[in-house]
């Protein structure tokens, strides 16, 4: 029994040793890059990214994984975990001041970007460091700006994407395209659409209270209470007038996209939406929906925007997430993920500052066959508007319409 | 010399058990008070007032017990009707391992099952429009992601019945209740008799705590009703998780609140249930007897 208490104090002092940063952190901000890939060489990277698609693992574990350990010998561990679960790390590693966390790297979207930037959970400006920034267009708003926040080198963009409507052409013939529209739709073809009661079910609700305010632009600036009370009432109106119309009547909602998209597979639904162009062609080159599938924007703007690579605040290997970011910023890296056969996703380079034959290769690459490109979509294009309207959607959709 | 065994398995009982489960609870209640926690401004009431103002976790916590309950009782007695009617048979070697069978499947995967099977796209619809008995996937009933929870509680039966089938199997030979049987009829029972005075109150009364305890467990449960659930209401695990991972961070010791809540009811039940109960004594003929 005696040993117990020096085994309790064992345990306690192991607690009380903190691992002191490996590196000097803020030098990496000024450093050469020339000095920053010689720390990262031969570091151990742990990236945390969403792994819900076998064309986004194929390409993470079959190209970028080797990819950098032969050019840097760097070691890049992928864990899975989206926004909720970066977001519950970062918070929980600050509470307990864990000074080197589990995760270096983490893919983020808007959502994201602004609840690890209210928690201080990301490290950073660190953009301005990666040579191959120099071929993204920064002035681009799309880009530059997320969640009406401006980025300022905190994360690095590494796709850009258009919100997208999805729907079988075999089966309907003429889309709807604004709300009045969507209520013919509705009462033809009754059940079969939803809004899922997500990031992307959220989206598109942005969408709508766009529309009720009158422009592509009536969201834009600082979140504004009284215009959002005004519209969201409009909105709630609107759905629960035709929620009976729904998919089950507007009884219950899908949890999230994933399972939208399981009914549109088996016919349930006819109508869904998300994010990059509705993800329609990888969905249908591997069977899940039909070829009769197409997708188009909503007449008043779906939201555009990118999604990002950020650098955790106690990422251990900071010098070493930079060179893998930089590296997937590459135009090989880059060209390899616009592949339609695979994670078929836009660039976030602006082609005219590539090299001319890096302009030649992306022009060459083959276009999509089933999904639209989103240079068919961008005259419909509106930007994401602050994220209080995320917020109080989520509250209120669930306040309004699920609990009605 | 005294024997230091017994110490030590309570020190390793508190080390494994009560330790992790006291701190998570203090963790939980503190950050419920806004008294820990990145987002957090410090000690404050309104978490818990705005939990007790919506009313979603009473909604949350009726809805869930009667899902569990009626889950129970038809796993119970469904298990009990199996035994009473084909015991002898289903000691076969053959339909013992067909019981242990489902067993192994994790509750995620018979989720998944449940939504392949019974979903307006799932099996059954298919077969009913192939019979000509549905025109559209519409027409279909709705049983998972519905009102009545019918997916879920068909899923817990097809998790929990087995082992109730497999434990009454047990009990039913342990204690010889097919001698005592035999014996009361030879002593003028009739099968209703034997059933409702033997059978029923010796198998009852050794697994009442299982029965309990499996009905907790229920109330908790999260993949099943993640998965085959629908919004609102919502089962309490449900609803923690996605208080927890809300979007309005400032709002995350909501699902803490409800954590806290369900916890201290949960373990009141328990020590109600599990307290040594003074003042009773059992008679030899297993009738229990306020003194």
């Amino acid at each position: 029994m005696s040993k117990i208490p020096i085994i309790i104090f064992l345990v306690l002092l192991s607690f009380s040793c903190a691992d002191q940063p490996s590196q000097d952190d803020e030098a990496l901000k000024t450093d050469s890059w020339e000095e920053i890939a010689r720390k990262a060489k031969g570091t151990t990277v742990n990236f945390m990214m969403w792994q819900g698609s076998p064309v986004i693992n194929d390409y993470i574990n079959n190209y970028v994984v080797p990819s950098v350990k032969k050019e840097y010998n760097i070691d890049l561990n992928i864990s899975g975990g989206q926004g909720p679960e970066i977001v519950q790390l970062v918070m929980g590693e600050k509470q307990a001041d864990i000074e080197r966390g589990q995760v270096d790297m983490v893919w983020i979207n808007g959502e994201t970007f602004f609840q690890l930037r209210k928690v201080d959970g990301l490290w950073g400006p660190f953009v301005h460091q990666l040579p191959n920034a120099k071929y993204i267009n920064m002035d681009d708003p799309f880009i530059n700006t997320d969640f009406q926040q401006p980025v300022e080198g905190m994360e690095a963009p590494w796709s850009i994407t258009q919100f997208a409507m999805v729907y079988d052409s075999a089966k309907i013939g003429n889309p709807p395209k604004t709300l009045p529209q969507l209520t013919e739709y509705l009462r033809k073809h009754p059940g079969t659409f939803t809004i899922s009661n997500d990031f992307t079910g959220m989206t598109l609700l942005k969408s709508f209270l766009a529309e009720l305010g009158g422009s592509p632009t009536s969201l834009d600036g600082p979140f504004d209470e009284e215009k959002y009370t005004k519209l969201s009432q409009q909105l709630w109106k609107y759905i629960n007038a035709h929620k009976k119309y729904f998919w089950k009547e507007g009884r219950t909602f899908p949890k999230e996209q994933s399972k939208m998209g399981q009914l549109y597979a088996n016919g349930e639904l006819l109508l869904v939406y998300g994010f990059s162009e509705g993800g329609i062609e990888e969905k249908v080159l591997s069977g899940l929906y039909p070829e009769s599938t197409r997708g188009y924007a909503w007449k008043n703007g779906t939201i555009k925007n990118s999604n990002y690579l950020g650098i955790v605040y106690n990422a251990p290997e900071k010098a070493g997430a930079m060179q893998v970011i930089d590296f997937l910023l590459s135009p090989e890296a880059q060209l390899k993920k616009a592949d339609v056969n695979g994670m078929n996703s836009n660039t976030v380079l602006n082609l005219e500052s590539l090299p001319s034959d890096w302009q030649e290769k992306f022009k060459k690459g083959t276009k999509r066959r089933y999904g639209p490109e989103m240079i068919d979509l961008e005259n419909n294009a509106i930007a994401e508007p602050a994220p209080e309207y995320m917020i109080r959607l989520y509250e209120d959709f669930r306040k309004q319409v699920i609990e009605q | 010399m005294k024997d230091s065994r017994p110490n030590l398995g309570i020190v390793l009982f508190i080390a494994i058990g009560v330790v992790p489960f006291a701190a998570a609870f203090l963790y939980a209640l503190l950050y419920s008070f806004g008294i820990i926690g990145v987002a957090n401004t410090g000690f404050t009431t309104e978490f818990w007032t705005s939990i007790w103002a919506s009313g979603t976790f009473f909604s949350s916590f009726l809805y869930s017990a009667a899902i569990a309950l009626v889950a129970v009782i038809i796993s119970v007695g469904g298990a009990l009707w199996a035994t009473l009617k084909f015991q002898k048979r289903l000691q076969q070697k053959f339909l013992s391992f067909i019981i242990y069978l489902p067993l192994a499947v994790p509750g995620v995967v018979t989720g998944f099952f449940t939504f392949q099977l019974f979903s307006k796209g799932g099996f059954f619809a298919r077969l009913s429009y192939q019979m000509g008995w549905i025109t559209e996937a519409s027409q279909f009933p709705d049983l998972v992601n519905d009102a009545l929870a019918f997916g879920i509680v068909l899923s817990f039966i097809a998790m929990v019945m087995p082992f109730f089938l497999l434990l009454f199997l047990n009990v039913h030979k342990n204690e010889r209740i097919e001698e005592l049987s035999v014996l009361a009829r030879s002593l003028g029972a009739s099968a209703k008799q034997v059933t409702r005075l033997i059978f029923l109150p010796i198998l009852i009364k050794k697994t009442w705590v299982l029965i309990v305890l499996y009905f907790i467990f229920l109330l908790g449960a999260y993949e099943v009703p993640l998965i085959l659930g629908q919004e609102s209401p919502q089962m309490l695990s449900v609803l923690i998780i996605r208080e927890i991972k809300q979007y309005d961070l400032s709002k995350i010791s909501e699902g803490y609140v409800v954590a806290v809540m369900y916890t201290l009811i949960v373990s009141l039940a328990a020590v109600l249930l599990f307290l040594p109960k003074k003042g009773r004594y059992v008679r030899p003929n297993g009738v229990e007897k306020e003194e």
